[in-house]
């Protein structure tokens, strides 16, 4: 994560998602990275910080949003995948745990219902003829009412669960989950399904990178008009 | 041995917040507000070059913040720069994480920089110097082992102090890895005492992992003797002259005794192990996760299941059928077990479960489990 920190999946996924962005990217900056990744996935089904370790939801997603960049999804097990983090959502809550056996967390409305876009986009590359065409492999309204019912602090911002206190972080995730679940699709195939009246609709997030479409298509316009650095130190 | 604070929201007496009991240290939580910023501010400073620390000052002054407040990464980089200089003795530094943590079960930067000053240890192990004045003394295996049961320790108490607390079961199956080079007997060991915590903590899925994590290891490990075993007696056949006698045999006799693992039998505990706790404690999805995966190791064990020979789908079993066979009529002759491991003793307990049970969850579960089999088995 820095000179002398752990090394972890987050930083595979930090470092895909700046280089993809500016125009950095070379094979030889990620050479065994995808490879490595897919060795954090484990028998579970999701991937963990580091091979062996356990299936968690931060984790997975950053194993695979990086390996989506580095266009190497399938590497993954993406069956195994698909029930673990479809497992996650709660039944009762509607909203995702983390990992298996734990309380549901409004942050892994990100984390986890973010890993199904990038899922559904794997599985239509490889030619299933089974996906959706309206929506994502996980309970949208469910999801929706834990976060708008559950994670809402009176005094603004969001949160974990009722009970805990309103934070920067949980406020990031929950919104980012909250437009995940509303919006499925781009473009042509795009479909909205927003609980409650129009005010609760949120702009759309993109699902690798969980910054607007808009601000993705901008950044990486503007790195591609930069001469691209040299390795040599100047 | 123990910190924690004291709530204390006022000084009413003019008297040090400080209170030691029973080697357990307590600091009145009023003068957080005045310590805390004080020696952060101080060692901001340090860092910055505008004020001067000497070494000593340092230590008392990293050590009062890691207590207040272990994930401060920079508290542990100054430490670790005194480390490397070799004025601090990194044993101090275990020492000082394990306190923390007793408040702090699960501050990620005191597990991180306890695998940095463990490392640091076991690169020391054939430089004398610093590593004779904590009093480890003895030889280099001796150390190793120390050091690693004293990690389990801490891993146990700080799992115990949070629930499904990942970073301490990473720390430990970290230190397995690393330290503990994976051995039979490690493994073994590890399987035996984490068998009763883990029973006390049916909802812990970080403690399952750790277990699956060891039977992986153990299957793992069984294949890659026997190969060895096997690659041996090629060398041997083909170069009698080059083989070192005792070398080979010492060898040859450590993997002979590795391989004595009993698999199934440790795999047929597992699921025991899993059902009981089903039983007892209805409803914790952790224990069918466990379950369902415990099945599956010794589904596609080479060394295992009667199942393997009559399914026959994988490569792996096709190739080392043989040894299962044998390994299948000696379990068979050894006592009459064969029912009570297997999908049809899997569709009773589960029809069991599902006739008895009043937990909704329970119920879902057991049906899922249901599914997963016939599935996964075709039956």
């Amino acid at each position: 994560m820095h000179v002398g920190g752990e090394v972890d999946v987050r930083s595979a996924y930090c470092a895909a998602s700046v280089a993809s962005l500016t125009n950095i990217l070379t094979p030889a900056l990620f050479a065994g990275t995808a490879e490595w990744i897919a060795r954090c996935q484990n028998w579970e089904g999701g991937i963990g910080g580091v091979p062996g370790m356990e299936a968690h939801g931060g984790y997975t997603f950053c194993g695979m949003a990086a390996l989506v960049i580095l266009k190497k999804e399938h590497l993954l097990n993406l069956r195994s995948l698909l029930r673990w983090v479809t497992s996650r959502q709660m039944c009762f809550e509607g909203g995702f745990q983390g990992r298996c056996n734990k309380l549901v967390d409004g942050c892994y409305s990100f984390w986890q219902a973010g890993l199904l876009p990038l899922l559904h986009r794997a599985l239509h590359a490889r030619g299933d003829t089974a996906l959706s065409m309206e929506r994502w492999m996980f309970h949208q309204l469910a999801l929706q009412e834990y976060i708008l019912l559950c994670c809402q602090c009176p005094a603004g911002g969001l949160l974990d669960k009722p009970g805990k206190s309103r934070d920067f972080y949980h406020t990031c995730y929950c919104l980012s989950g909250l437009a995940i679940a509303q919006h499925f699709g781009s473009g042509d195939l795009h479909h909205e399904v927003v609980l409650g009246g129009p005010e609760n609709r949120l702009q759309a997030t993109h699902p690798v990178y969980n910054i607007t479409p808009e601000k993705v298509a901008r950044a990486v316009m503007h790195f591609l008009q930069q001469p691209v650095p040299s390795l040599e130190p100047a | 041995d123990e910190i924690g604070l004291i709530p204390c929201p006022e000084a009413r007496y003019n008297r040090s917040p400080i209170v030691l009991v029973e080697n357990k240290l307590g600091v009145e939580s009023w003068c957080v507000k005045f310590l805390l910023p004080y020696v952060h501010n101080k060692l901001v400073l340090y860092r910055q070059r505008r004020q001067w620390l000497n070494k000593d000052e340092l230590i008392d002054i990293t050590c009062t913040l890691l207590l207040l407040n272990p994930d401060f990464t920079t508290a542990w980089n100054v430490r670790k720069e005194l480390i490397l200089s070799g004025t601090l003795n990194p044993l101090k530094d275990l020492h000082l994480g394990k306190l923390a943590l007793t408040k702090f079960p699960k501050s990620p930067e005191t597990w991180i920089h306890r695998r940095w000053v463990l490392q640091q240890l076991i690169q020391e192990n054939s430089l004398p110097s610093l590593v004779t004045k904590g009093n480890l003394g003895a030889a280099p295996v001796e150390r190793i082992h120390r050091l690693v049961q004293e990690e389990m320790n801490v891993c146990s108490e700080a799992a115990g102090r949070y629930p499904s607390n990942y970073n301490a079961w990473s720390h430990r199956i970290w230190v397995l890895q690393h330290l503990g080079k994976l051995t039979v007997k490690v493994l073994l060991d590890e399987l035996s005492s984490t068998k009763y915590w883990v029973s006390m903590h049916v909802s812990d899925h970080s403690g399952f992992h750790y277990r699956q994590f060891l039977l992986k290891s153990l299957i793992g490990r069984t294949v890659t003797d026997s190969n060895v075993l096997v690659q041996n007696q090629i060398i041997n056949e083909q170069n009698p002259s080059l083989q070192k006698e005792e070398e080979s045999a010492g060898a040859e006799a450590a993997c002979a005794e590795e391989q004595s693992v009993d698999l199934p039998r440790h795999l047929e505990e597992e699921l025991e192990l899993c059902t009981e706790l089903i039983d007892s404690y209805p409803g914790h999805e952790t224990l069918w996760c466990h379950s369902d995966e415990t099945l599956n190791n010794s589904h596609h064990s080479p060394a295992t299941s009667p199942m393997a020979q009559a399914m026959d789908v994988d490569g792996l079993n096709e190739s080392s059928s043989k040894q299962g066979y044998t390994q299948e009529t000696k379990r068979l002759k050894r006592a009459p077990m064969q029912d009570s491991f297997g999908p049809e003793v899997e569709y009773r307990f589960i029809d069991k479960v599902l006739s008895t049970c009043r937990d909704a969850d329970q119920a879902r579960f057991a049906t899922a489990y249901r599914k997963w089999l016939v599935t996964f088995l075709g039956q």
